[in-house]
């Protein structure tokens, strides 16, 4: 049976901002959709199929694109909502990946946002953690003690980058590091939200501690904002675009929740910073895109890391070095825009983080790296293939796709 | 050349008003008896998708605690928000792409723990409804019922018609939990009025349970003993509630329209043996035999009338007992499709229908099903 | 359940999580509710097909076109579909017995191509009844400020 290759053919996104109170979500949504519309050079009409998804508990509203979806053009079309927590974007574009190597559908609008001002993102994700507190209230544990295992996101983040730590060598100065050169290609990125031209490593180290060794400016922001990327196949692709780049392959692997294992599921067993499932996902994507050594042939890497340590953490995940060499490769400035690896040129999610979009703008990232479009923050060498990356759940799920300028077929 | 993908194995939890079980334990059992009944292991290689929605789970990243119940450990999963009709949707292009043979897929919730009606009215525009207060999913359905049985002359018999019909089929199925052998339109009508013209029995009550099917593609479809093909599909979104005609369900006929066009299905009322319909109140089942080609517009109630839907008609629909008898959340659309597939492969035991060659199975999701998924599923 | 496992009862635990939202209607929505304050129904319209959204949209879903054009809707429109509510949603997301009946309506406005949700007034109700809007700008809540319809006659 013939591989049906996919191709992104437009990327569009709407501004990232801490708070759009101008706009409600689909008119967010819009501005990102639209943009995608004019990039592509295509109208609604020319859309199959629609596949869209955000963090569902944040914003409280369920299923928002049951009132939203008019908005993006969506009159009547078939639509599908994806939603796997922070590796959302990811799952939406893998679904519209799958959507059009079925065969079933040309040419399919992928949609993924987040609009954190609406709601109450800290909440939400402490509601990862809260039901099984609950539980231990009930047996008698003590919420001070609990308390103290730190709420929300950062609470998981910091047992993980420690255990990075040790197993790596990474230092805290590798963590500033990885700060100031996000932030200062979220300078060169008009669509990042935290842009630090000029940050140093130095200025990072003075930012509040927030849970050692986590620095304020470790962490990403809470952002507004949608991503939105039209993926079509080969030929059709061919007539809109000269150079599209080419969805080779996709893969998510999912390990155990590491959560208190109360209700039936999850144990704390687990090293936060082991990522075997992300090592899992990346080797199926790899094998399926025919890439034999990542090392060699991937050009660039978009690894999700809301936390700074995440970046060097995924690196190794993602296959792209042995483990415990990423620190080094940082040091040797392969990682920066005029690197041989380079790693992030977006900015990353540590400067842009709406949730429920950010591993799709991982995968848009390197498809614009791909396409030549990226603009100032397009990086300096030659860009034949790169990997994009979603990390959520309780650090239990992953999402990998491998981009490449040439179709799987050949 | 599109492979032929094939359901191959199935399986459902009891449906109950209250299960002694968590969630998780419920996707433990189907997950092990579906992968079991398709002769799969946890080390062969298969992917997952699960159906579900955090405000039914009440917390965020619904799938995520999932992960080793649904044998999803160390998988490649993802998951499908709300009907699990979506998530076999889902599943079915992964197998297309040629990316992966087997998809295993689950879809479950339990409503003893949610908030019954609140998720529900989280769906309505959070900028002007949902902060009135006055639309849920209950008030909707009333506001189409209302609107459909005005434009065509449907009687409020018709529609208790339909409810007393499945609540009589679902006295046949052994894992339904809403059933009254008998049941007739008088008794549906006199029960307590909620949103007139619906009344409490018109209504599928939400349930706790599970459900999970393998589907495969390639050797292990063949290999299959009676595997029931999936020979169409499609699915669709209308407009938000507000801004669409109440009295035509839209997004089931452009699902149907697509499916039916997949499968080479050109006169659905002769072609289609079988339905499984996800009818939330009643009068959907109507609205869904028109919007599904097995009678034209505004007959759906002289076509109820004439029995042919009845599980001794020429076109039985919901003889599973539909929604009516069991209806949890992001499983009710799944066990449609599994309703359908059973009888096909003839394991519908008391409530098997003779000759069942081709069969259509619908899911929905929003309030008035604004969004519709379509399977059609063939024999050999 | 499944081999090896026996459950006695599950134990339950309750969550009482009450997030704060704070949802941007955005400057369509705005712009309708500074109406309601003077008394007005203002809907959106679409430059490319005409249609007329109240409550007012953005975008046109038709035509995927910006909705720049503003009209104020006369006070008259007409039943749509209706239902007696018997009950309501509870804060517990169970069904709560009404002290009274109360009539939910779909109205459409005149001039308008979308309906509006919202409480019909006198007790009666036909579809096809001509009724009038109930504008309250004093309204506890701004959402409320379209208070609902009455009968026109
Ligand atoms: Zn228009």
């Amino acid at each position: 049976m013939a591989h049906i290759d996919v191709a992104v053919t437009g990327v569009g996104y709407s501004k990232h901002v801490s708070k759009r109170r101008d706009v409600n979500i689909a008119e967010l949504v819009w501005e990102a959709v639209s943009n995608c519309y004019e990039d592509a050079g295509l109208k609604p009409k020319d859309i199959d199929a629609v596949v869209t998804g955000n963090m569902p508990a944040f914003e409280g509203v369920n299923m928002p694109e049951l009132w939203g979806a008019g908005h993006w053009g969506a009159y009547h079309k078939p639509l599908i909502r994806i939603t796997t927590g922070g590796t959302t974007g990811g799952s939406v574009a893998h679904a519209a990946y799958y959507a059009v190597a079925s065969g079933l559908y040309d040419t399919v609008l992928a949609i993924a946002f987040e609009k954190q001002s609406d709601g109450n993102s800290t909440m939400g994700l402490n509601t990862v953690a809260l039901a099984d507190a609950a539980a231990q209230f009930q047996q008698g544990v003590d919420p001070g003690f609990l308390a103290s295992f730190g709420g929300g996101a950062v609470g998981i983040a910091v047992y993980q980058a420690a255990s990075y730590m040790k197993r790596s060598g990474c230092t805290t100065h590798h963590l500033d590091k990885v700060s100031a050169l996000c932030r200062n290609n979220a300078a060169l990125n008009p669509w990042s939200h935290l842009k630090q031209p000029g940050l140093t490593p130095e200025d990072v180290a003075k930012t509040v501690l927030m849970q050692y060794p986590i620095r304020f400016g470790h962490v990403c922001p809470a952002t507004d904002g949608a991503c939105a990327m039209i993926l079509t196949t080969h030929e059709k692709a061919l007539k809109l675009q000269n150079k599209p780049a080419y969805i080779l392959s996709c893969a998510s692997c999912s390990d155990e929740a590491a959560l208190m294992g109360i209700s039936g599921s999850g144990t704390t067993n687990m090293d936060p910073c082991a990522q075997e499932h992300c090592k899992l996902a990346a080797k199926w994507a790899y094998e399926l895109a025919g890439i034999k050594d990542p090392r060699r042939e991937i050009d660039v890497a978009e690894p999700y890391a809301p936390f700074a340590h995440q970046m060097l953490m995924f690196y190794e995940r993602l296959l792209l070095c042995e483990e415990g060499e990423a620190p080094a490769i940082l040091d040797s400035g392969s990682m920066n825009l005029d690197g041989e690896l380079p790693v992030c040129p977006s900015g990353g999610v540590i400067s842009t983080n709406a949730i429920g979009a950010s591993a799709m703008e991982r995968i848009t990232e390197v498809a614009l790296q791909i396409m030549g479009k990226a603009g100032e923050r397009q990086v300096k060498k030659e860009v034949h293939k790169g990997v994009a990356h979603g990390w959520g759940g309780a650090v239990n799920l992953n999402v990998v796709a491998v981009l490449s300028d040439t179709p799987r077929r050949s | 050349m599109r492979r032929e993908v094939a359901i191959i194995s199935y399986a459902q939890t009891p449906y109950e008003a209250d299960a002694n079980a968590s969630r998780e334990m419920q996707v433990l059992k189907v997950a092990r008896e579906a992968l079991q009944a398709a002769g799969l292991k946890q080390e062969d290689r298969y992917t997952v998708v699960t159906a579900n929605n955090d405000y039914l789970d009440g917390r965020t990243i619904s799938n995520m605690r999932l992960v080793e119940p649904a044998g999803a450990w160390m998988k490649n999963e993802s998951k499908a928000e709300m009907d699990g009709a979506y998530a076999a949707l889902y599943g079915l292009w992964r197998i297309l792409s040629g990316d992966h043979d087997v998809a295993l897929i689950i879809g479950e919730s339990q409503a003893s723990v949610y908030a019954r009606w609140l998720p529900g009215i989280m769906m309505f525009d959070p900028t002007f409804d949902r902060q009135r207060w006055l639309l849920n999913e209950a008030s909707a359905a009333a506001l189409q019922a209302r609107a459909y049985m005005n434009a065509f002359g449907i009687s409020g018999e018709q529609v208790a018609g339909v409810a007393a019909k499945n609540l009589d089929n679902a006295s046949l199925n052994p894992l339904a939990h809403n059933k009254l052998a008998g049941a007739d339109a008088a008794k549906v009508l006199g029960s307590r009025m909620l949103y007139d013209p619906l009344t409490e029995m018109m209504m599928a009550p939400y349930c706790d349970g599970a459900c999970a099917m393998v589907i495969a593609a390639g050797e292990l479809a063949e290999k299959a003993e009676r595997p029931v093909w999936i020979r169409g599909v499609g699915f669709a979104h209308d407009s938000y509630l507000t801004e669409r005609t109440l009295k035509e369900m839209n997004s089931l006929r452009l699902a149907a329209e697509k499916a039916y066009a997949m499968a080479g299905i050109s006169d659905p009322s002769s072609q289609v043996d079988l339905a499984e319909v996800h009818e939330n109140f009643a009068h959907e089942e109507l609205m869904a035999y028109e919007a599904l080609g097995f009678c034209g517009k505004g007959e759906g109630g002289a076509f109820f009338d004439s029995g042919v839907t009845r599980r001794d008609g020429k076109l039985p629909v919901n003889v599973s007992g539909g929604a009516t008898g069991a209806n949890v959340v992001c499983a009710t659309g799944l066990a449609r499709i599994i309703e359908a597939a059973m009888q096909i492969r003839g394991d519908a035991e008391g409530r098997q229908v003779a000759g069942v060659k081709t069969a259509v199975a619908t899911g929905q999701t929003g309030p008035c099903a604004q969004e519709s998924v379509v399977f059609v599923l063939g024999g050999e | 359940m499944g081999p090896g496992i026996e459950v006695g009862q599950v134990p339950r635990a309750a969550l009482p999580i009450n997030p704060a939202f704070q949802w941007s209607v955005g400057n369509w929505m705005d712009h309708f509710y500074d109406g309601l304050k003077e008394g007005k129904l203002l809907a959106s319209k679409c430059p490319g097909c005409a249609r007329v959204y109240l409550p007012p949209r953005m975008i046109c879903e038709r035509c995927f076109t910006k909705c720049e054009e503003w009209v104020e809707l006369p006070e008259t429109g007409t039943v749509e579909s209706y239902t007696v509510a018997h009950v309501k949603v509870g804060a517990n997301g169970e069904f709560e017995e009404l002290p009274q009946p109360e009539v939910i309506a779909l109205v459409k406005q005149d001039g308008a191509d979308t309906c509006v949700a919202a409480r019909l007034q006198g007790g009666s109700a036909s579809v096809g009844m001509k009724v009038k809007v109930v504008i309250d700008p004093e309204a506890e809540s701004f959402v409320n400020m379209l208070a609902g319809y009455r009968p026109a006659e």
